[in-house]
C-alpha cells in the first residue's frame, strides 16, 4: 500500500480572514503550517495586491522563499484565471490568451510551483498552445475537474485524446473534492433554512440529490458555451422534475435558490480516479463543514482517499475550504478552525 | 447579524471641493475573492432613499485615481486593481450632496470573472448617517 498522499491548503481557504484584514499572505503560510500541511497552493490574484508585478520583483520572491523555508511548506499548485474576456467587448483572440497563459506559467515557476491549475472555460487550443512553453518551464498544467464536471465523460475525453494525440506529459487534471459529494453539505441547507426555506421543500431537493446519485449523474457534454452545457446537464439530471415538485409544494425564492444551488454539487464514483491516475497531479480537497469529530459534512474523504491509496497517488490533497460563502452573509467564518479539522480529517484517512 | 462587513463605516460623507458640496461618497469591498481588474467591473448602481444615481455621476477611486464607468471599461494596470478585500471609494456627483440626517444606501456591484456563464451581481446595502 502506498501512503505517499500528500497534504497541502489552498490559501483560498482563508479568504475570509485575508477580506477581513485578519490573516495576511504571511499570516495564512503561518496557519497553513500550523495546520499540519507540507504543501501550500496560491491564487496570486488573491492575496499579492498590485498583481502580478511584486512576483517579477527580486525581493519579493525572497520573502516568498523565506517564509516557505521559515513555515517548513512546498509550493503545491499555483491557481491561475486565464482572463479571456478582460474586456467587454471582445473575447481575447487566440494568441493574446496564449500569451496570458505563458505569462502565468512564468509566474507560477518564479514561485516555485510545479504546478499550474487552469479553469474548464479554457480553450483547448490555448492549453495546447502553451505545452511546450509549460514543458519548457518544467510546470504541468491541470485543467480542474469541478462540477458540474467529471472524470469519464465525453468532456473529459475531449482532453484526453489531445493529449493522446501530442503526447504530453505537462497537461492533466485537477480533480475538486466538489464531485464527491455524497449529499448536499449542511451548511448550505442551514443558509436556506435561515432565508425561510420551507422543510418540505428542503427535502424534496435532498431526495432528488439522493436520487441523482443514486441513479448516476449524467455527465455534461464538452461545448465552449458553458451556460448552454450546463443547462442541458441539469435538465438531464431531472432540474426540471424538482422544480415542479418544489412548486406543487409552495415553494418560495429561498426553496428555489435551494433547489438551484443542489447542482453546484455532484457525485462521482472514486474508481474514476483510479481510472484516470496517470492524468492527476494535483487535487482541490474541498470541503464545506468539518465538524468536531473530523467528519465532513459532503465530500467523501474515505472513498477519494482509499481510491487514491489503491492507485498509489503521490500528489497533493490540498484543503479548499468553502463552507464561508454559507455563512458570511449572517454569520462569523472560521477557516483556521475549519482547516484544521479538515487537515487532521485527512491525516487520520491517509495515514489511517 | 454578524455578517461581513461590506462598508467602511467611517467613510460616508458629503465631498466639498472650493467650499462647495458637488456630492457624496462611501467606500465598500468587491464582493468576490480575488483582485480584480477594473475592466471586469461591468457596472456599479448607487441608489440613496430610492433615488438612483445617473450612470455619468459616479466616480470609482482605487490607489488615490477616479474613474468612470466609462474609463474603467479599459483599466487593466496592475497598480489600479481593485485588491481583495480592500475598500475603493465611490463618489456620487450631486449639487448640495445628502441631506443631514439617516439615509439608506443600495449599492449593485456587476463583476465578470471571465470563466464565469453569468455575471456575479450584489446589492450591497447599508443605513448611515451624514453628520
Amino acid at each position: 500500500m502506498n501512503c505517499e498522499i500528500k497534504r497541502s491548503v489552498s490559501l483560498y481557504s482563508y479568504q475570509d480572514e485575508f477580506y477581513n484584514h485578519q490573516l495576511d499572505l504571511e499570516g495564512c503560510l503561518r496557519e497553513t503550517a500550523k495546520a499540519g500541511a507540507a504543501g501550500v497552493e496560491l491564487l496570486a490574484e488573491q492575496m499579492i495586491r498590485r498583481f502580478p508585478l511584486p512576483i517579477e520583483d527580486e525581493a519579493f520572491r525572497e520573502q516568498w522563499f523565506g517564509w516557505l523555508k521559515q513555515y517548513g511548506l512546498t509550493p503545491s499548485c499555483y491557481d491561475a484565471f486565464l482572463e479571456n474576456r478582460i474586456f467587454d467587448n471582445r473575447t481575447l483572440c487566440l494568441g493574446e490568451q496564449i500569451s496570458m497563459m505563458k505569462r502565468d506559467i512564468r509566474l507560477a515557476s518564479l514561485l516555485g510551483f510545479p504546478v499550474l491549475r487552469t479553469l474548464v472555460s479554457t480553450p483547448m487550443d490555448v492549453i495546447e498552445g502553451s505545452l511546450s512553453y509549460a514543458e519548457q518551464m518544467n510546470v504541468k498544467i491541470g485543467l480542474e475537474v469541478h462540477a458540474p464536471f467529471s472524470l469519464n465523460s465525453s468532456w473529459a475525453e475531449g482532453y484526453l485524446s489531445m493529449i493522446r494525440r501530442t503526447g504530453t506529459r505537462f497537461f492533466g487534471f485537477i480533480p475538486d473534492m466538489g464531485i464527491f459529494c455524497r449529499n448536499i453539505p449542511d451548511v448550505t441547507r442551514e443558509q436556506y433554512r435561515r432565508k425561510g426555506a420551507k422543510e418540505e421543500c428542503l427535502r424534496i431537493v435532498d431526495e432528488c440529490y439522493a436520487q441523482r446519485r443514486e441513479k448516476g449523474f449524467v455527465k455534461i457534454k464538452y461545448d465552449l458555451n458553458l451556460g448552454k452545457a450546463n443547462m442541458e446537464y441539469r435538465m438531464a439530471n431531472g432540474m426540471q422534475e424538482m422544480l415542479d415538485a418544489v412548486k406543487r409544494a409552495g415553494g418560495g425564492p429561498a426553496d428555489f435558490g435551494y433547489a438551484n444551488e443542489s447542482f453546484v454539487y455532484s457525485w462521482s464514483d472514486p474508481q474514476d480516479l483510479i481510472d484516470n491516475i496517470e492524468y492527476i497531479f494535483h487535487t482541490h480537497a474541498k470541503c464545506y463543514n468539518i465538524h468536531e469529530d473530523y467528519t465532513e459534512t459532503a465530500t467523501d474523504i474515505a472513498g477519494v482517499v482509499a481510491a487514491y491509496k489503491k492507485a498509489g497517488y503521490t500528489g497533493f490533497l490540498s484543503t479548499e475550504y468553502e463552507g464561508g460563502e454559507h455563512l458570511r452573509d449572517d454569520l462569523p467564518v472560521d477557516s483556521i478552525e475549519q482547516v484544521r479539522r479538515h487537515q487532521e480529517a485527512l491525516r487520520r484517512a491517509i495515514e489511517g | 447579524m454578524a455578517g461581513r462587513q461590506i462598508f467602511d463605516p467611517c467613510a460616508f460623507r458629503n465631498v466639498e471641493k472650493d467650499g462647495k458640496i458637488i456630492g457624496y461618497s462611501f467606500a465598500f469591498k468587491a464582493q468576490y475573492y480575488r483582485s480584480i481588474t477594473l475592466s471586469i467591473v461591468r457596472d456599479l448602481t448607487v441608489e440613496v432613499d430610492g433615488e438612483k444615481a445617473a450612470r455619468e455621476d459616479i466616480r470609482l477611486t482605487v490607489n488615490g485615481q477616479p474613474f468612470t464607468l466609462e474609463e474603467m471599461r479599459t483599466v487593466i494596470d496592475p497598480e489600479y486593481r481593485w485588491e481583495f478585500g480592500d475598500f475603493a471609494t465611490v463618489t456620487v456627483l450631486k449639487d448640495g450632496g445628502l441631506s443631514k440626517g439617516p439615509h439608506h444606501l443600495r449599492a449593485h456591484q456587476s463583476i465578470a470573472p471571465s470563466y464565469m456563464p453569468f455575471t456575479i451581481e450584489k446589492d450591497c446595502d447599508a443605513d448611515f448617517d451624514i453628520a
